[in-house]
């Protein structure tokens, strides 16, 4: 926008000075060029599928034959014994864990497919996630009892014996916290970077066994049996938020990795999107599909969105994975999936999902779920150098458990607190037509004894009596304001006028208020 | 059908050669940056953290003197030179950035009063009451040491203070009245008197040419113009002001340190009242000085600190306070106004940055934009209470954090006396004084 300074600028010869034009340049020159660099054509342009009406979703046989040959080692498949699999992308989108209820555990570069670690832990592992930044990678995996943390190496770093029977574990980047929902019921947040266990509490709703994590504010969601969306947050006990977000009960929750959709599937089989800011739900899209048409008849489906908003869902009791596009309700491409599928995630800044199944787990291409332009350091081509700055960055901006905070609640490091300035003017105005006090008002000088104290008392005693006189006055004329105020009382007072019917006295004149104080304001004048 | 798969080619995120910078990509969009006010926030408060962290504005003394200092002048030239002059009537020349003397001279027998410079020569004149002599001393190239002054005059008079004009041969000598004397001439060109009581201290206006200012010892400050005969306005105060500066940017404003711990800076224009009380010393003001930018100032305290203030800001913005640092009589900012020079009772001069936690070396762009981005941040979030708390905060020996908390009750009392005063007597008996009133008694034409 333009300011006066720049409209000043134009027309040079309304500057005052030749410093001030001066200065009027600079300042035009900054914005033009901080301009250019907003609006500057993006390196890369996300991806997508056109396809012509009446064509399939395409094969992954298909994709690949159409995409450059780079692009391969996106879809990969790995057999595994060892159970039904989890999978976890760290935020740069370079690495990918996996755990299976086996026990098997393992990490691996997947573009170059170079293993990191790999191991037996001869325990069921039901989730993971990785933690800290990419500098310093380490995997947290919630086995039956425990949750343990992994380096890349790995070797078994700590193990969190408070984080007991985690059903789910949520990484927030921004808080270095790692949040875990129990099978107990029970919600944990634990800070990474100094080890200190910011809450952790029993949420009184049951078992958790269904949740998400809304990464742009940090709470945790979870759905409940009685169709109950809640909003968990470290410094409440309780749930800050609960909605209704279905008829039954909750099978499945899901957020996009930024933004304000909460995508909930209930037990009438529907998927719901909701709008976390408002808690109302999300409007139709804009190619009118509504997403409330989408049915889903997996018992416990695991649902995954990309960074561009595609949902990824299991179909066919398990057998397939279905991509959805944003908002739309015609499937974008599906895959048919070699055991039961257990676990989907989207890899962040790539077109590329990974589904975990019970016979291992694999890897499609999935045109338009990646965000093209990533800021920062955090994307697949980071190198080490700036990975390390950025965790140092990153450790030093930590922000504080008191900022999470849903959003629909408000708050915030910039809101104005409009209540409380609210109270202090009204405390303000009650102060102005604050009744004189009983105890001045009843105050008595004391007596003094002595010599000539006859004629001291005397003065000081009729110097009172003027002073109580006066008070006297003043409060019924204060008395008199705040009875034609009304209602409204003394925290309307300071200014206001009020059209009230004004007081007529026997001989058809209007009576005159009998002070001389500033109270005379306030009370309505005559016509 | 079209496919279009998002892959990002190497090369564009990697540097050229080992010799270029990394490449760091940039994407403003909101999405990306969610929470984006509370690591703002959070910026801000390590900053302010950082600032306290690295606020070390002690740097050195320049050694111990051997006997009370009274007096200190810096040269209106040289960055790096300044004179103090001692009780014992000696005076020392130092080099402030190795804190070393360069030369001692035995000037005086007794308590050497006034110290300056002449604007453009290698000459500096020094004033003591005792003998009732005003020397000058030339300096040589070579600073080599010698014992007799160019020349020397004797006074009628015992003379308190003196300075010299910013640009003319004049110099204003304060005894029992305001001299103005010419350096070729043996007799005084201007005489000033208000009162029977002798004048502290008087000052040039580096701007206005005629114009002089002078404190008195009966609480009064002296407006003067050199071209008329008598002074133009003299300003009661309740206290007796010890020192007056003149801003060397506004050429009306100045400043006076008082003895009931405050310090005022008064508008030439309008003197009916101070323009700002600056409140924060728990005793007597000794010295006060303005920053060469007009902008700040600092004030030696018998309290034994030195605070630095924003002109108009009555809380002071830094507090300097050393164990072995005894009363301050003097402080001096140093020409580039990044140093402070203070003289104090414990025979020392000590060195001080004006700013407790700059970087005193060159500072490369990168870190030039990241002081400059972290005073953007605390200001930006001054408000709030916890960077509010972290900024303002200072450390202070326990003796003085009681002094503080005692005048702190005081003031609390006065005013609680006040609000109960006007609740018993009336508005209109005990009418509301603003603070700047109530230090003037009155101002005489």
């Amino acid at each position: 926008f333009q300011t006066t300074m720049d409209v000043a600028a134009e027309d040079s010869d309304q500057m005052p000075s030749g410093f001030h034009a001066k200065a009027a340049a600079k300042a035009a020159r900054l914005r033009r060029e901080a301009a250019k660099l907003a609006s500057a054509a993006a390196l890369e342009s996300p991806g997508g599928i056109e396809s012509r009406p009446g064509e399939w979703a395409p094969t992954q046989s298909k994709l690949l034959r159409r995409v450059a040959v780079a692009a391969r080692p996106g879809h990969f498949e790995l057999s595994l014994q060892y159970g039904p699999y989890s999978v976890a992308y760290d935020t740069t989108g370079r690495l990918l864990a996996l755990c299976g209820r086996g026990g098997h555990v393992a990490a691996f570069e997947w573009r170059q497919k170079r293993l990191m670690f790999e191991s037996q832990v001869n325990e069921p592992c039901h989730a993971l996630t990785w933690v800290g930044a990419g500098s310093t990678p380490q995997l947290a995996v919630a086995h039956s009892n425990w949750t343990y943390i992994y380096d890349a190496q790995g070797l078994e770093l700590h193990c969190l014996k408070r984080l007991h029977k985690a059903n789910k574990l949520f990484w927030l980047p921004r808080h270095w916290l790692l949040a875990a929902c129990t099978d107990t019921g029970h919600l944990h947040w634990q800070d990474v970077s100094t080890g200190q266990t910011v809450a952790s509490y029993c949420g009184h709703h049951g078992p958790l066994r269904v949740s998400a994590l809304h990464p742009d504010s940090g709470c945790v969601l979870t759905g409940q049996p009685n169709g109950q969306l809640c909003i968990w947050t470290p410094l409440e006990k309780r749930p800050v938020v609960k909605i209704l977000c279905c008829p039954a009960g909750v099978r499945a929750v899901a957020t996009a990795p930024a933004g304000h959709a909460v995508y909930t599937l209930g037990g009438d089989s529907r998927l719901r999107v909701w709008d976390i800011r408002c808690l109302r739900p999300l409007s139709v899209s804009d190619s009118g599909a509504d997403a409330a048409s989408i049915r889903l008849f997996d018992a416990a489906p695991q649902l995954a969105v990309s960074q561009r908003g595609l949902l990824a869902c299991p179909v066919r009791q398990g057998a397939a994975l279905m991509v959805l596009p944003a908002g739309g309700a015609k499937p974008l491409l599906s895959h048919p999936s070699p055991g039961r599928l257990s676990d989907l995630a989207f890899c962040p800044w790539e077109d590329v999902l990974a589904f975990g199944h019970a016979r291992g787990l694999g890897s499609v291409l999935v045109p338009g779920s990646g965000e093209p332009n990533p800021d920062g350091a955090v994307h697949p081509l980071s190198g080490k150098r700036q990975r390390r700055e950025a965790e140092v960055r990153g450790l030093l901006d930590k922000l504080p458990p008191e900022t999470i905070a849903p959003p629909a609640v408000g708050g915030g490091v910039n809101a104005v607190d409009a209540e409380g300035i609210e109270e202090a003017l009204a405390r303000k105005r009650a102060a102005v037509m604050a009744l004189p006090s009983d105890e001045v008002r009843q105050f008595q000088p004391r007596r003094r004894s002595g010599k000539a104290s006859g004629e001291l008392n005397r003065k000081v005693g009729e110097r009172w009596q003027r002073r109580r006189m006066e008070l006297r006055q003043l409060l019924k004329s204060k008395k008199r304001v705040l009875a034609e105020m009304g209602d409204e009382g003394a925290d309307a007072a300071g200014g206001r006028k009020t059209k009230k019917a004004k007081k007529v006295s026997q001989s058809g004149e209007l009576t005159k208020p009998a002070t001389g104080t500033f109270l005379d304001r306030l009370i309505p004048k005559a016509d | 059908m079209k496919v279009k798969l998002l892959l990002r080619n190497p090369q564009d995120y990697l540097r050229e050669t080992a010799d270029d910078i990394h490449k760091l990509a940039r994407n403003p969009a909101p999405e990306l940056h969610p929470m984006s006010a509370e690591t703002e926030y959070v910026r801000a408060l390590n900053a302010a953290k950082l600032e306290r962290v690295f606020a070390k504005p002690f740097l050195g003394c320049f050694g111990d003197q051997g006997d009370q200092l009274s007096r200190v002048c810096m040269h209106p030239r040289a960055l790096s030179l300044c004179l103090s002059g001692c009780v014992d009537g000696r005076v020392a020349f130092w080099n402030i950035p190795r804190r070393s003397r360069v030369l001692q001279l035995d000037a005086h027998s007794g308590c050497v009063q006034g110290l300056c410079w002449h604007p453009e020569q290698d000459l500096f004149y020094s004033c003591c009451d005792t003998d009732r002599t005003l020397k000058a001393w030339r300096v040589g190239d070579d600073l080599t040491e010698f014992s007799r002054p160019v020349s020397q005059r004797h006074l009628d008079f015992a003379p308190l203070n003196l300075d010299h004009h910013v640009s003319k041969d004049l110099f204003a000598l304060s005894g029992d009245a305001v001299y103005l004397y010419d350096s070729r001439r043996s007799d005084p060109v201007g005489q000033w008197k208000w009162g029977s009581d002798s004048v502290l201290q008087a000052r040039f206006n580096p701007t206005e040419w005629h114009l002089l200012a002078a404190v008195t010892k009966d609480n009064a400050l002296l407006l003067i113009d050199t071209r008329q005969r008598e002074p133009l306005r003299r300003i009661r105060c309740e206290f007796r002001q010890n020192a007056l500066c003149w801003n060397p940017q506004e050429p009306f404003v100045l400043a006076t340190a008082s003895d009931d711990y405050n310090l005022y800076s008064w508008d030439a224009r309008r003197l009916a009242s101070p323009a700002c009380v600056y409140r924060g010393h728990t005793n007597a003001a000794m010295d006060v000085d303005f920053a060469p930018t007009g902008r700040e100032l600092v004030s030696a305290s018998y309290d034994c600190t030195v605070r630095l203030w924003e002109s108009g800001r009555s809380q002071s913005r830094d507090v300097y306070h050393t164990k072995r640092m005894y009363r301050v009589f003097a402080a001096r900012y140093s020409l580039d106004a990044r140093f402070i020079v203070t003289a104090s009772a414990d025979f020392n001069l000590r060195l001080w940055k004006a700013r407790a936690s700059e970087k005193l070396g060159a500072l490369t762009p990168r870190e030039r934009a990241a002081v400059n981005t972290a005073e953007a941040l605390k200001q930006k979030y001054a408000h709030h209470p916890q960077v509010r708390r972290i900024v303002q905060h200072r450390h202070l020996p326990k003796r003085l954090y009681q002094a503080q908390l005692e005048m702190k009750a005081i003031r609390g009392k006065q005013r609680r006396k006040e609000v109960n005063r006007r609740e018993h007597r009336g508005e209109d008996k005990e009418p509301f004084v603003p603070e700047r009133d109530r230090h003037v008694r009155g101002v005489d034409e």
